[in-house]
C-alpha cells in the first residue's frame, strides 16, 4: 500500500493479539481469541466475581456488554489490520437470553468501514452459535494518521 | 464501586475509582469503555429499586442498554454514574444514567436502558413452553 500508517509486515492476528495484549480490563476479563475460518472469535471463561445475579444465576450484563464491546473492536483491528486502537463512540446492546454461568463466545461482523469510521455488529453464544445471549451495533472512529 | 450516600435530588450516584485493571490500553492510562459500560448497567439497575413504583424483591433483567461515549477519561480520576429511573409500566422500567468526572463535573458517557421486571416472588412468569 507504500503507507506508512498501514504496516504490511503486520496481520490481523498480530494487531488484534496486542490489542488484547495492551487492554488491562480485557485482560481482567480473561478475555481470549481464536481464530474460526477466517473469523475472529473472542472467548470468555465463567467466573464467579462476573455473576451480576446470584438467584438465577447469571453472568452480569455490564460483563457481557463489555464482551460485546471489546469483540467488536478486535474485529475491527483484525479484519481492517490497524496498529492503533479505534476509539468507541457508541454501542447499543439488546439482551436476549440469561447469560448463564458458561463460557460465552463472540463474533463480530465489520458492517461498513469508511475513512474516518466504522459500523460493527457483534454477537454473544453460549452452547449454541443459533441462539444468541446478546447482541449490539457499535460505532468506531478509527485512527488517524499520526494518532 | 462506592453507592454515594446523601445524594440530593432522584435517582442514585456511584463512584467509581480508577484503577490500573480498568485500563482500555496500558499506553494511554484512560478507563476502559467496557468498564465504563458495566458501571452504568449496574448503577441503572441499583436506581430501579430508588424509584417509588419498584416492589421490593422483584427480579430485573437487562433488555437493552445503549451508551454514548463523549470522551475519554484517565484512570488518575474518578468516575461518578448518575442513574435514574423514569417510569415503572408494564413492568418495564426506563432508565437514564450520565456517567461524568467526579472531580470536573464533565460527562463521559450518557446511557439509556430498559428493564423488564419480574413478579415479586423472583419467579419469571412462563409463556409458554420454555
Amino acid at each position: 500500500m507504500g503507507d506508512a500508517f498501514f504496516n504490511e509486515a503486520e496481520t490481523g492476528l498480530m494487531c488484534a493479539e496486542r490489542h488484547l495484549e495492551r487492554a488491562a480490563y480485557a485482560r481482567f476479563l480473561e478475555i481470549r481469541l481464536m481464530i474460526e475460518g477466517d473469523q475472529l472469535q473472542t472467548v470468555l471463561p465463567p467466573r464467579e466475581d462476573l455473576i451480576g445475579n446470584v438467584n438465577l444465576p447469571a453472568l452480569h450484563g455490564g460483563v457481557l456488554g463489555s464482551l460485546l464491546d471489546v469483540t467488536a473492536s478486535l474485529a475491527l483491528v483484525y479484519q481492517a489490520v490497524l496498529t492503533n486502537s479505534p476509539r468507541l463512540v457508541n454501542i447499543d446492546v439488546d439482551y436476549l437470553r440469561t447469560g448463564r454461568v458458561l463460557q460465552t463466545f463472540g463474533a463480530a461482523e465489520v458492517v461498513r468501514m469508511g475513512r474516518r469510521a466504522a459500523n460493527v455488529r457483534a454477537r454473544l453464544w453460549q452452547d449454541d452459535p443459533e441462539r444468541p445471549i446478546a447482541v449490539a451495533r457499535a460505532q468506531f472512529l478509527l485512527p488517524q494518521r499520526g494518532e | 464501586m462506592v453507592l454515594e450516600e446523601n445524594d440530593p435530588g432522584p435517582g442514585i450516584s456511584v463512584l467509581l475509582p480508577g484503577h490500573p485493571r480498568l485500563a482500555n490500553d496500558e499506553s494511554d492510562q484512560v478507563f476502559h469503555t467496557g468498564a465504563i459500560l458495566a458501571i452504568i448497567d449496574n448503577s441503572a439497575g441499583w436506581c430501579i429499586r430508588d424509584h417509588p413504583d419498584y416492589v421490593e424483591g422483584t427480579s430485573m433483567a437487562t433488555l437493552d442498554l445503549r451508551v454514548d461515549f463523549l470522551r475519554r477519561i484517565s484512570l488518575t480520576q474518578t468516575l461518578r454514574v448518575r442513574a435514574e429511573c423514569e417510569a415503572i409500566n408494564d413492568n418495564v422500567a426506563f432508565v437514564r444514567a450520565t456517567a461524568e468526572d467526579a472531580e470536573s463535573g464533565l460527562v463521559v458517557a450518557a446511557g439509556l436502558a430498559t428493564f423488564m421486571l419480574g413478579t415479586p416472588s423472583g419467579l419469571e412468569p412462563k409463556i409458554g413452553p420454555v
